[in-house]
């Protein structure tokens, strides 16, 4: 096992143990601290499997942007820190065991993937590579990326001047 | 390290984020689950990948968090001023 591997064994702990504390904590903030450790345990991951680039846009924009939004729309709705009461307990037996036959299947249909090829060793980073296929060969995708992000704009501002509107 | 185990590494982050959307109680919280499904699925995407095609694709669905991220948030915001609550079993307008 190189260092690489020890790195990313690691750095999957983290997120995993991070994503499991989650679910019992009951302070929200809380809750968003350790999404954070998870994310930035991601960061670690795809900088050990050499994609560079997306480490540090996994810092900047999950870290970053996204958990500023989860701070603020936990900062302006005081229903989330309200203490309530846990859900039922049928309700979280068989959420957990939904989520266990989920892991199982998966990890069965993998099971092809024993015989693949070993993963490369760390290289250079890609920037220019990822470049020429997002402006190249995916180029269409990546304008028609921007007009999902521009409606995704114009819902949440639509939403915003209704709620507005209604008060 | 072989691909199997980095499906493995991506797989169990996937479930216990799916197992955490499936048992809290709040709305926030649930969006903050999903956001960690997604990246778990961004995982195997870079890590079975490992080529510039893949990590463009990852790089896009990034985008699509962002933008899915703020959409949401945005609906649970009007949801809270609303129905004065965040959790969705006492969210039952449509409910016959």
């Amino acid at each position: 096992m190189t260092i690489l591997d020890g790195a990313i064994y690691l750095c999957a702990a983290t997120a995993a143990l991070a994503t499991l504390l989650m679910l019992f904590q009951r302070n929200p903030v809380k809750a968003a601290m350790l999404m954070l450790t998870a994310l930035l345990a991601t960061a670690g991951i795809y900088l050990a499997l050499s994609a560079q680039l997306l480490a540090a846009l996994q810092v900047i924009l999950y870290a970053g942007a996204i958990m500023t939004l989860f701070i603020i729309a936990l900062t302006v709705t005081p229903q989330a820190w309200r203490d309530r009461p846990a859900p039922g307990r049928v309700a979280r037996i068989l959420g957990l065991a939904a989520a266990a036959v989920l892991l199982t299947e998966l990890l069965k249909v993998s099971t092809a993937l024993k015989t693949a090829a070993a993963l490369p060793g760390f290289s250079e980073t890609g920037t220019l590579g990822i470049a020429r296929e997002l402006f190249g060969r995916f180029a269409f995708q990546f304008e028609l990326m921007s007009l999902v992000i521009l409606a995704s704009i114009v819902g949440a501002v639509a939403l915003a001047s209704k709620r507005r509107s209604a008060q | 390290m072989n691909s199997y185990s980095l499906a493995a590494i991506a797989f169990t982050l996937f479930s216990i984020a799916a197992a955490g959307f499936l048992t809290c109680g709040s709305l926030v919280r649930m969006l903050m689950f999903l956001e960690l499904m997604l990246n778990a699925a961004n995982i195997a995407l870079v890590g079975l990948g490992h080529n510039a095609a893949s990590q463009a694709y990852a790089a896009m669905l990034l985008a699509v968090a962002a933008a899915e991220a703020g959409v949401g948030l945005a609906l649970i915001i009007m949801l809270a001023s609303a129905f004065k609550t965040l959790e969705p079993e006492n969210i039952k307008e449509l409910k016959g």
